[in-house]
């Protein structure tokens, strides 16, 4: 109707299988540097792992510094930051060892109450529920990749079910990467993000399987990079179309969903994006470990 | 529509409309109303509405000390009735270690002891007898002290006067509050913080010098005063009477000493306070709270009736909420908080209009994107995309599910992620087409070749959903509620709504071929 649909790759035959050696290294490299990030620079953990309070205020007469010089001298460790706008700020207190949330919130609230219009939220979280926090995160990450792990297995040939799973943990350390590498704070809605992009490369991974798995039983002649170059082929404007209608969704999500959303909308957009590349270049390549057809790769081979 | 049957086309509109319909209670939003349709509406999380999350664990470590502090009573005065001597007393938090100054006659304090407490282990180890709390007990300390907690924390809630509270025990000795609505948590958190102990001691003021040595004789405490810690009082350790005895507590004013709160005991209290104060005329009494003394005035003459007042220094405010602590009764041990998430009203209302502009421009945008990918069947994807968001809405109001901003983000995620049905759906119609097929057996082909992957895809990403609702809490659990719906629901409108709406479009249009 409006032609558009012409300009996307349709009918494409584009070779990804020629330089998939150049994409594994770019991603072995960026995996590489992910790890040194998150074992050095770490993940700017909040306070759902991390501990502690934090207060959420609007204010008309008042800024950072000021409200920075009231506070202080009365608490250890005060960090604040602008929120959105100069007239929100966020106030993150540690938990100091007789943490009792009443007497901190407490304490803040009567110390810059005057120069305050409206609490928007106050957190608090103590030592024991943030490592438990932690706990099942980690877990819930754990059992989710052992899940899909199951069910690709079930469905599709082990082989398909390890390609997955490399390409997964690919975005997923990427992801934290880019995530360390921003400072972006790391909640239990990042959490969220993490499973739901791990949710989100396996589907992409699974759409191109599912195609190859076609191919493998109609082309039965055809050599396995040219199988798999054509089956991507196949798919390409299907990844492309839902990985754009996935961003438009997400990047209005990031621009209008509001200050507290945003950490969740920047990793699941990194995490699409960097799910649909490693659906093609890293899952794929990774089949070619694996004879699918024997006796043709031995013939190759001698 | 003649390759369509009819009752399928007549069920597909029955299943969309109630999916239209059933959005309405979410749509005029009201308080519950009480009508078995508009309560039908989506409840929001405490993040969109405002209002208090508490976590607060029960600490039963002190009931242990309260165990040990009554054997080592008991193991003092089996002592002294057998004539052995003290040497000296530790205590750990669940075993206490008593050592004499000689060992003759320990078998049989041991013995004696044991009569009166069957749940402890003793075991004598030369001169020290060692006497541990067996988990067996201490499980059954802790299991009345939770249940009994539960029952004070809902009394204490109801009587602040916070209306749809929901309080539930959560793990081993946990209580997980969500307070809708209140603007005022700090007055909650401070309700909650007081363990409310009230009782009545006898003051000695005749033994002068245990105070000035700061140490107490046997069966006596040194309480300090609340308002001046320098001030200290020797009490009797034994209660005359408790605050399980009152059956009423209310805010008053005494035009001599200002705020007060005025109480009245139970028979067994009034009796057991009349006899106290008519065998201890010219002698004070303290009222202690929470191991602080609030008051303590001189017995001027026997209080028979009953009742009585309690003055102090008190405000207004709290003078009602100490009514409220001792109407609730005391807490078996005190409450700390443990994790706490209040957010005010604004920020919820600010979060609601964030997430539905998010929502609208997220919609706005895939449907002009597919609209310029698919041209008209661009269209039917958006309306199919549309009626997705419709049962979403519906589904969540009729299950009753809770919105959260998390749950926000999960409906406009799944706006991107819901055409992907389509999208492949579509894919293979355009590669049957290119096969040279006809349009009716290209779309036909195009669906029944689209529904495995569609299934396997989605299915990947509904793992991770649920194991998020397992795992999650409230606000991440409402992620995955609305991500769940969202991709079951787009499964249903991409392979069968959008299969019915292009054999009505092309009934309608007449048109033999498309452009895809």
């Amino acid at each position: 109707m409006f032609g558009l649909n012409k300009i996307l790759p349709s009918n494409s035959n584009y070779s990804f299988m020629e330089f998939r050696k150049m994409f594994i290294s770019i991603s072995i490299i960026a995996m590489f540097i992910s790890l040194i990030l998150l074992l050095f620079k770490g993940l700017n953990l909040g306070i759902d792992f991390k501990g502690g309070t934090l207060i959420e205020i609007s204010t008309n007469n008042s800024n950072i510094s000021e409200l920075r010089s009231i506070l202080s001298p009365e608490f250890n460790d005060v960090s604040m930051q602008e929120f959105g706008d100069s007239k929100t700020i966020i106030i993150r207190l540690q938990n100091d060892s007789s943490n009792e949330s009443i007497k901190t919130i407490d304490k803040v609230k009567n110390l810059i109450s005057d120069k305050v219009n409206e609490f928007r939220r106050s957190e608090f979280v103590g030592p024991t529920i943030s490592s438990e926090l932690l706990w099942i995160g980690l877990q819930a990450i754990g059992f989710a990749l052992i899940a899909i792990l199951i069910y690709i297995w079930l469905r599709f040939e082990w082989q398909f079910g390890f390609g997955a799973v490399v390409a997964l943990t690919h975005d997923v350390i990427f992801t934290l990467g880019f995530l360390s590498l921003f400072g972006v704070d790391f909640s239990l809605s990042s959490i969220a993000a993490i499973l739901t992009i791990a949710g989100y490369s396996i589907n992409d991974s699974v759409v191109i399987f599912d195609r190859i798995r076609e191919n493998l039983r109609k082309y039965k002649k055809l050599d396995l990079p040219d199988l798999f170059n054509l089956s991507i082929n196949h798919t390409l404007s299907r990844t492309v179309i839902t990985s754009l209608t996935t961003l438009i969704a997400l990047i209005s999500l990031y621009i209008f969903g509001g200050e507290v959303i945003k950490p969740f909308a920047i990793a699941m957009i990194i995490g699409v994006i960097i799910g649909t590349y490693s659906s093609i270049f890293i899952a794929v390549p990774t089949l070619l470990i694996f004879k699918f057809r024997p006796q043709e790769e031995d013939n190759k081979l001698i | 529509m003649k390759n369509y049957p009819l009752w399928k086309s007549l069920l597909v509109i029955l299943i969309i409309s109630l999916g239209v319909i059933f959005t309405i209670p979410s749509f005029i939003y009201k308080e519950d109303s009480g009508n078995w349709f508009l309560d039908n509406k989506i409840n929001l999380g405490l993040d969109l509405q405002g209002g208090s999350y508490l976590l607060l664990e029960v600490q039963t470590e002190i009931l242990f000390k309260e165990e040990l502090d009554n054997i080592s009573d008991s193991i003092r005065l089996i002592a002294r009735e057998l004539e052995i001597n003290l040497a000296d007393i530790k205590m750990e938090t669940d075993e206490i270690f008593i050592r004499f100054t000689t060992t003759k006659n320990l078998e049989k304090l041991r013995e004696k002891f044991l009569q009166n407490y069957r749940n402890v282990n003793a075991v004598i180890k030369e001169q020290t007898l060692k006497i541990i709390i067996n988990d067996l007990f201490k499980k059954s300390i802790q299991e009345s002290a939770i249940k009994q907690s539960l029952e004070i924390v809902r009394k204490r809630i109801d009587e602040s006067g916070t209306k749809e509270p929901l309080i539930q025990r959560s793990g081993k000795k946990r209580i997980l509050l969500q307070l809708p609505g209140i603007k005022d948590p700090e007055r909650i958190k401070e309700l909650l913080g007081k363990t409310a102990k009230l009782t009545f001691h006898m003051v000695d003021d005749d033994d002068s010098a245990s105070l000035t040595a700061n140490r107490a004789s046997f069966g006596k405490l040194i309480v300090a005063d609340f308002y001046d810690s320098n001030i200290k009082y020797l009490v009797d350790k034994k209660a005359r009477v408790g605050g399980e005895n009152l059956i009423d507590a209310k805010a008053s004013f005494d035009p001599q000493q200002g705020n007060a709160v005025s109480f009245r005991f139970d028979t067994t209290g009034a009796q057991k306070f009349g006899k106290a104060t008519s065998e201890n005329v010219g002698k004070r009494f303290a009222v202690i709270l929470d191991g602080v003394v609030i008051t303590a005035p001189v017995i001027n003459s026997p209080i028979t009736g009953g009742s009585g007042i309690i003055t102090g220094n008190f405000s207004s405010q709290e003078a009602t909420d100490l009514a409220v602590l001792l109407r609730a009764g005391a807490l078996p041990a005190p409450l700390k908080i443990i994790e706490e998430r209040s957010v005010g009203p604004g920020l919820g209302a600010d979060s609601i209009a964030a997430g539905k502009i998010a929502a609208i421009i997220g919609m706005i945008g895939v449907c002009i994107f597919m609209i310029l990918i698919y041209g008209t069947f661009g269209i039917i994807a958006n309306i199919s995309l549309i009626a997705n968001l419709f049962i979403i809405i519906s589904l969540l109001g009729t299950i009753g599910a809770t919105l959260t901003l998390p749950g926000i983000a999960g409906i406009v995620l799944t706006i991107g992620m819901a055409v992907d049905a389509n999208v492949l759906i579509f894919e293979r119609i355009k590669e049957e087409l290119s096969k040279n097929n006809k349009v009716l057996v290209s779309v036909k082909n195009g669906f029944e070749k689209a529904i495995s992957t569609i299934l396997d895809a989605n299915v990947t990403t509904l793992i991770a959903s649920l194991i998020l609702f397992v795992f999650g809490s409230g606000p991440i659990k409402g992620f995955s509620i609305t991500l769940s719906l969202g991709i079951l629901a787009s499964m249903f409108t991409a392979i069968i709504f959008t299969n019915f709406l292009i054999y009505f479009w092309f009934s309608v249009s007449k048109k033999k071929e498309i452009n895809l």
